[in-house]
């Protein structure tokens, strides 16, 4: 017994201290020109992480305007994706008939201002085309999950409805619904950062000039490579932000449900 | 069972946005928003006053109605400029790199390079829009805030190590230039030949512009000598770019303060290959990254290339096609290739974020940039 939570400790103490030593180590060979000479590359097309850390701190207004355009797009397209995506999940799992409360929630979707502080026509315009870019990328891992989790119930739980002759809604409710709470977080953890990147990658193309990912664009082509690096830190920060704000919910969720 | 009908509920709203977002792409301009709304009222009650609009009118509402064009990344200076200049803020629409915009009306005042959408604006061959003479432009030369385009460069340590080899380049290349100016419909031939990636009428059409481009100077006066310096005219495009490219690296912000002509340019690799002062090279297997596609637009190196003209100097060039995302300042600097042609605001900002590059020679005497508009 006590062998076993000192090996358990031992695993987690590694989990986390070894991940964090190759960070410093990489970070250390990076500022001290080693990761330069490993790579063959150049101060100019890899900046120092001190000068990257200065253009961040020297812009955070900037720099904040364009992370909410992107945050906007990739949190908007992946609860469209996901809810669409659940939605063909039940169809495929044939499960036909849907509730009336609909124009409720519909009033209540009408009543976010979505676009309350764009400025013009083509930017509510792109930032709609990028959402739809999200949609997409999100809805597949979503619709996927998802169907397995509706469709592949424990068997004595499926027997226990069928014993009880249970409607079709009420084993929806009651057992489908709940198995299918684990494989939408499952989803989620692809989706998430998969929203992120496709918001990055559908600002290059968009119409509207703005965001993390077309100021990357943006700066390379006018051979600004350290401040491309700000935005590409910045990118990575957003990523990992919005990774564990789903770890956050997801233990949440799942600790209410044992 | 509630809980049922609000997710079942949730999900049908997710359909109905869904439909919305889709119906709102396919008819632009109904957004339905306030701010959307007013912007197009205030664009249609602008045209209405179409024919006796001047200008300075146009310029004024269209950058009101946020419908001013350009490509961006690093192509907008010159629009930040104009509309300073008219008291606008300086914003743009990002523009594709086709006219659509601009025929669909979602642009009504879109940037356009006279040798290229220019064209394919006004002609009807393959690939053209054919609006003829309905369409007039507003010339950043005439309006005062013309910057050069087009040049050729290398880095400082190259042309240190290698004085011989640029000057025979820029020798060799303007002889190519002068012919290519004095016969277009040739040049536009072996162009097309090369690999165009154009019509060989539109190919055409932009021998001819661009040799405007390079025997008129930003006050409409004929130029001679191909790819010489304008000092004025340099100094002209160095201060509005320092005024107009807006760097977010303090660093590389300072630097671009404090650059000057000596910075960015030699004209002595010009002057000497001008005269034929030069010995044999030190490199001879060179290479140059054009700034864009193989078009017209760089008539002049494949004319040299064609006709032998290399040959003569002792050198054997490659031409490296452009149009990626990589630029060509960065390929000249890592050592890619030797040489590039590139706009020299862009080499303004590259040396500016820690290039080392040097202006050998302006092929461009003035702008090719304009702004087109439905009269």
């Amino acid at each position: 017994m006590a062998v076993k939570s000192i090996s358990k400790r031992r695993s987690s103490v590694q989990s986390v201290v070894l991940p964090l030593i190759f960070g410093a180590a990489l970070i250390t060979a990076w500022q001290t020109g080693l990761l330069h000479i490993l790579l063959n590359t150049d101060e100019y097309v890899l900046p120092y992480p001190t000068r990257i850390i200065t253009i961040i701190s020297e812009n955070t207004d900037k720099i904040m305007v364009n992370v909410w355009a992107s945050v906007q797009v990739a949190v908007l397209g992946l609860l469209l994706g996901s809810l669409l995506g659940y939605l063909i999940a039940i169809f495929a799992a044939t499960f036909p008939k849907f509730g009336s409360g609909g124009l409720t929630i519909v009033s209540a979707f009408n009543a976010i201002h979505w676009t309350k502080d764009v400025s013009s026509e083509a930017e509510v315009r792109s930032t709609f085309a990028k959402i739809i870019v999200v949609t997409v990328v999100s809805m597949a891992s979503m619709s996927v999950n998802a169907y397995r989790g509706l469709t592949e119930l424990p068997v004595f739980s499926d027997d226990l409805m069928k014993t009880y002759a249970a409607g079709r809604l009420t084993e929806f409710t009651k057992l489908r619904l709940p198995n299918s709470v684990p494989y939408i977080f499952t989803a989620l953890r692809v989706s998430v950062p998969g929203s992120v990147i496709s918001a990055l990658v559908s600002e290059y193309f968009a119409e509207y000039v703005i965001g993390v990912g077309r100021q990357i664009r943006e700066n390379i082509l006018i051979a600004q490579y350290s401040t491309a690096w700000a935005y590409i830190v910045t990118a990575c920060i957003v990523g990992i932000v919005m990774y564990a704000i789903l770890m956050v919910i997801e233990a949440l969720v799942m600790k209410k449900r044992k | 069972m509630r809980f049922s009908k609000k997710t079942m509920a949730a999900m049908l709203a997710a359909a109905m946005i869904v439909s919305a977002v889709s119906a709102c792409g396919s008819s632009s301009g109904s957004t339905g928003t306030t701010a959307a709304a007013t912007t197009t009222a205030a664009a249609a009650g602008s045209s209405d006053s179409g024919a006796a609009m001047s200008d300075s009118d146009r310029i004024i509402s269209a950058a009101q109605a946020g419908k001013v064009g350009n490509w961006g990344l690093g192509n907008e200076y010159e629009i930040f400029a104009l509309l300073t200049k008219y008291g606008q803020e300086n914003k743009f629409l990002s523009q594709a790199f086709d006219m659509d915009g601009f025929d669909d009306d979602s642009i009504t005042l879109a940037s356009a390079m006279t040798y290229n959408e220019l064209g394919l604006v006004k002609n009807s061959y393959e690939g053209g829009y054919g609006y003829g003479d309905t369409v007039g432009i507003i010339d950043m030369n005439n309006e005062g805030v013309a910057m050069l385009e087009d040049n050729l460069f290398t880095t400082k340590a190259f042309a240190e190590a290698n004085p011989n080899t640029v000057k025979a380049f820029v020798s060799a290349s303007m002889k190519g230039w002068k012919y290519a100016c004095e016969n277009p419909e040739e040049a536009a031939q072996i162009v097309f030949e090369a690999g165009s990636s154009v019509s060989s009428d539109h190919q055409a059409y932009m021998a001819s512009e661009v040799k405007k481009l390079c025997e008129t100077d930003t006050n409409g006066n004929k130029v001679t000598d191909y790819g010489k310096m304008d000092e004025n005219a340099m100094q002209q495009t160095l201060d509005l770019a320092k005024q107009y490219i807006k760097l977010d690296d303090s660093t590389a912000a300072e630097k671009l303060k404090s650059l000057t002509l000596d910075d960015i340019r030699s004209t002595a690799y010009w002057t000497d290959a001008s005269a034929g002062k030069f010995d044999a090279p030190e490199k001879k297997d060179v290479s140059i990254q054009l700034k864009w596609l193989p078009q017209a637009q760089f008539m002049g190196y494949f004319v040299a290339k064609a006709k032998g003209y290399y040959d003569e100097v002792g050198l054997n060039v490659t031409i490296v096609s452009g149009g990626g995302d990589i630029g060509e300042t960065t390929a000249v600097n890592n050592g890619t290739v030797d040489f590039g042609v590139t706009w020299v605001s862009n080499l303004i900002s590259a040396n500016a974020g820690g290039m080392d590059l040097l202006e050998i020679a302006q092929v461009y005497q003035r702008s090719g940039l304009v702004l087109v508009y439905k009269k």
